[in-house]
């Protein structure tokens, strides 16, 4: 758990940086810092492993004011990815990665079972890359180092500054896929800055919106599509906010909501769509004339029944817009 | 790319047949007579110039290193230009004067030629470990910060290994240029193989010249070759790694 208490850094000549920050950041839970270039994100992010030091207020990371503990025991325990993976460049992948265990004196068997453990997460084969450097790897790679390098000692709560942000967007993609998917094991507590609405709304728990050092709106990626609190956070989702928030559901979500039946009729010729798949997809399916209706189908390639745009839109009715008051 | 490789490859064979004409040139003339002749007076002379070598740059290195690590820690960087000017000002001075200097400071002797050398290897070594530690990229010592390790570890786990190239081919490039101005020590009493240059270039003889140059050049060049195994033996086997793709994909 990361707490925020009146948290405020000013810098001289009385620049507010960070403007009287209240906010928790619960266990296991995903959370995005969004907003503009400039806007505090990042500072934000470094006071809570004192990399920037804090003017007013509190920051407690699992209970314990940053002010009571010694920095470097603090960040031991707070896994820690920038943006350019800052990876060692004299040092082995494995080492690069068993910095952390290697400072709190772990032994050698306990590190090499974590490695293994650690690159299988990220489907990397431990033994093709164990002696490699950091130069040696992909962009993608290095990213993933970068970001099981964070999780070495196990530390509950990770910092992320725009670990993807480098990564091209196909790549980019899939890593944030990965990520979730390890994240569902993990169950770390993250603090994610990002200046990507897209990519907020697909990772985070909750997004908390900022804008000069203050906290614009801080809630689920739902509400703030659906439901935008003001102006600045409205015309920083965008116009097309429906579109977005479409992403935010599966074509599973619209089965369920309405029931459908699967229908044991063979079709031919016609286009299918797993259940799993996002909506905005589904839609970009259907206006991209691909077909008039696509069948929806299961893991097992069962039928579950088909959707059409209307479907869509009378889904988007109910679920979206019928809870906006 | 191919047509650069062949041309390094001819400059290199004619510099070597130049060399063996030398060697040829020199050896059936007697030129190096004197070496045969006075074998034990050779001897000396090469010690004293070793020692004159080895002290000056030996010094050099244990202040010029520390001081470089030292200037590039944020609380002593305002420190930096003052003391890359003074460093600046020993490599301008011509070595000559600063031998003259030195000599009108601490008299004739080895000792006025010592410190005469050791100031005018400062600035490579001074100037080559900045550079080094300077160049480790900005979000490496972020990340090991971020993660725990306090700052002697990042000196020593991260940013040494990581000048450890430049830093070395500073070292290399004062003692190179060291050996060859401790020849002129001879001038300030100092003794060396510089005694044999000059007595050739008094008396007219090429064999007292070329008896004492040709050992200068040779050390100069072993000394070189060394420093380059020592960088394989002490850069980092990743930075090598990295460093080689980078020139080959250019």
């Amino acid at each position: 758990m990361i707490e925020f208490q009146n948290v405020s850094k000013v810098y001289q000549g009385d620049v507010k940086a960070i403007d009287d920050i209240n906010m928790t950041v619960n266990d296991g839970e995903f959370v995005i810092l969004l907003g503009p270039s400039g806007c505090g994100k990042t500072t934000l992010l470094r006071m809570v492993n004192v990399l920037e030091s804090i003017t007013e207020g509190d920051i407690r990371v699992q209970g314990k004011s940053s002010k009571e503990l010694n920095p470097i025991e603090l960040r031991r325990n707070i896994g820690y990815v920038i943006q350019s993976n800052g990876l060692f460049p004299n040092m082995t992948i494995e080492d690069n990665t068993m910095i952390v265990p290697d400072l709190l004196g772990w032994d050698r068997k306990k590190k090499r079972n974590r490695f293994n453990y650690l690159m299988d997460l990220v489907g990397l084969n431990p033994d093709d890359y164990r002696k490699r450097f950091p130069h040696e790897l992909s962009g993608g790679q290095q990213q993933r180092i970068g970001v099981i390098r964070a999780m070495a000692s196990d530390p509950p709560v990770m910092l992320m500054d725009e670990p993807f942000g480098a990564l091209d967007p196909i790549i980019r993609h899939r890593i944030q896929d990965e990520f979730l998917a390890i994240q569902q094991e993990v169950k770390k507590t993250i603090l994610f800055v990002s200046h990507d609405i897209d990519e907020a709304i697909r990772m985070g728990d909750r997004i908390a919106l900022i804008r000069e050092g203050k906290i614009m709106q801080y809630d689920t990626p739902t509400e703030i599509l659906t439901h935008p609190k003001n102006e600045f956070v409205s015309e920083f989702v965008g116009q097309d906010r429906v579109l977005k928030s479409m992403s935010l559901y599966s074509v599973q979500d619209l089965v369920d909501a309405f029931n459908l039946e699967s229908s044991k009729q063979e079709v031919a010729d016609t286009k299918m769509i797993h259940s799993d798949t996002s909506l905005r997809v589904a839609i970009s399916m259907l206006l991209n004339q691909e077909a008039d209706q696509i069948v929806i189908v299961d893991q097992q390639d069962n039928q579950l029944g088909s959707l059409t745009l209307n479907l869509i839109e009378k889904f988007l009715h109910r679920e979206v817009k019928g809870k906006e008051r | 790319m191919n047509a650069k490789k062949t041309l390094a490859t001819t400059t290199k064979i004619i510099l070597w047949l130049l060399v063996i004409v030398f060697f040829w040139w020199a050896l059936s003339n007697h030129m190096f007579s004197k070496i045969v002749e006075q074998p034990a007076q050779f001897i000396s002379l090469l010690e004293t110039h070793l020692k004159l070598v080895s002290i000056s740059a030996g010094i050099a290195i244990l202040t010029s290193i520390p001081l470089g690590i030292l200037i590039t820690r944020p609380k002593f960087r305002k420190f930096e230009w003052l003391i890359v000017n003074t460093a600046n000002l020993g490599q301008t001075i011509p070595s000559l004067a600063i031998l003259a200097l030195a000599m009108g400071f601490l008299g004739i002797g080895i000792k006025a030629a010592i410190v005469a050398l050791y100031i005018y290897s400062l600035l490579p070594i001074l100037q080559n470990t900045i550079a080094g530690l300077d160049s480790v990229n900005p979000a490496t010592k972020d990340a090991a910060k971020g993660m725990g390790l306090t700052s002697t570890q990042i000196l020593f786990r991260v940013e040494l290994p990581s000048a450890a190239y430049s830093i070395l081919a500073g070292v290399r490039t004062a003692v190179v240029l060291n050996i060859g101005t401790a020849a002129l020590a001879y001038l300030i009493g100092g003794g060396g193989l510089g005694v044999w240059i000059f007595t050739g270039i008094q008396l007219f003889d090429n064999s007292f010249l070329i008896s004492g140059a040709v050992p200068v050049t040779l050390l100069a060049v072993i000394v070189d070759l060394l420093f380059r195994g020592l960088q394989l033996l002490l850069v980092p086997k990743g930075l090598r790694l990295a460093r080689k793709a980078a020139i080959d994909s250019v």
